[in-house]
């Protein structure tokens, strides 16, 4: 009996169904690909996560403050060149300024005060 | 903690697989196709893998089984043994294979089940207990008796063996 079912073991375990050698080789290069795509968005996810410490890190000490209003800064000077590029540019202040002298500043005319109340009129004829 | 990629060698862990799907529902694409299955869902839920409960193979087949369950009835194919008659200039070894595949495939889910964990993917009996949920020792006689089915069923080929009342599960 016992011998009978040892050999009937064995036979199991020799006549084991197999894959073909193709099909294993075809699903092996495919668990390889999985496993190499997933070892890539996993050195992504340690990329983000690098960053986001390293932002966590200069924001507990203000860099992100300064960072912003050097980028401010640089926006604003970029703004400045870009406009002066358009129409025309005025000098206020060069050399050649300097040399006639100061301009002479126009005094500005004050307006007539209108009379207040009833207009002017001329008085009818009489005569 | 170091996280263990189960599928690190994935090709002894493709035949086994394969091995255990192949005594379930017969040799052939079908098979192919429940192994291919089984490692693709390994590759998507690979989190899922907890080295503390079990080795990559064991956790393969808990795949494989519950893909199998899943499969629509109408799928399952019974391997035809030809007749000796019209076996003529086949091997022994070949007809004896066949004759053992055809008499696994006339066994009762459960017996088929087990023979398939232990003698296709090559579990232990204390692996088997655990992906049963079951005691070592209710599966060694489990499988003791599945064998002694399996042996009814290759000497009397054609009437599938019946499980008596009160047996194991």
């Amino acid at each position: 009996m016992r011998h009978k079912r040892t050999n009937l073991e064995t036979e199991l375990r020799a006549n084991r169904p197999r894959p073909s050698d193709e099909f294993v080789n075809r699903l092996e290069g495919r668990v390889r690909e999985g496993r190499r795509s997933r070892a890539g968005s996993f050195r992504v996810a340690f990329a983000g996560s690098l960053a986001a410490g390293v932002l966590a890190a200069l924001a507990s000490v203000g860099g992100l403050g300064y960072a912003s209003n050097a980028t401010g800064e640089a926006v604003q000077k970029a703004k400045r060149v870009v406009k002066s590029s358009h129409g025309t540019a005025v000098v206020r202040k060069s050399p050649s300024r300097d040399q006639y002298g100061k301009p002479k500043v126009k005094k500005k005319k004050k307006a007539k005060k209108k009379a207040k109340g009833r207009a002017f009129a001329r008085p009818p004829f009489t005569g | 903690m170091l996280r263990v990629d189960p599928l690190r060698n994935p090709e002894p862990l493709i035949r086994r697989v394969y091995g255990y799907v192949a005594y379930r529902i017969g040799d052939g694409p079908d098979a192919e196709d429940i192994t291919s299955e089984t490692f693709e869902r390994a590759l998507r839920y690979q989190k899922s893998f907890d080295p503390q409960k079990g080795e990559p193979l064991a956790w393969l087949i808990g795949i494989a089984r519950r893909l199998i369950e899943g499969r629509p009835p109408t799928l399952e194919l019974a391997i035809e043994v030809p007749d000796h008659s019209d076996a003529g200039d086949l091997e022994d070894v070949t007809l004896r294979r066949l004759a053992l595949s055809g008499a696994v495939s006339r066994l009762e889910p459960r017996d088929r089940d087990l023979i398939a964990l232990r003698y296709g993917a090559d579990l232990t009996a204390r692996q088997i207990a655990e992906e049963l949920d079951l005691r070592t020792n209710a599966v060694e006689v489990a499988l003791h008796r599945a064998l002694g089915r399996l042996r009814a069923a290759i000497e009397e080929p054609g009437d599938p063996p019946v499980r008596k009342q009160g047996t194991a599960r």
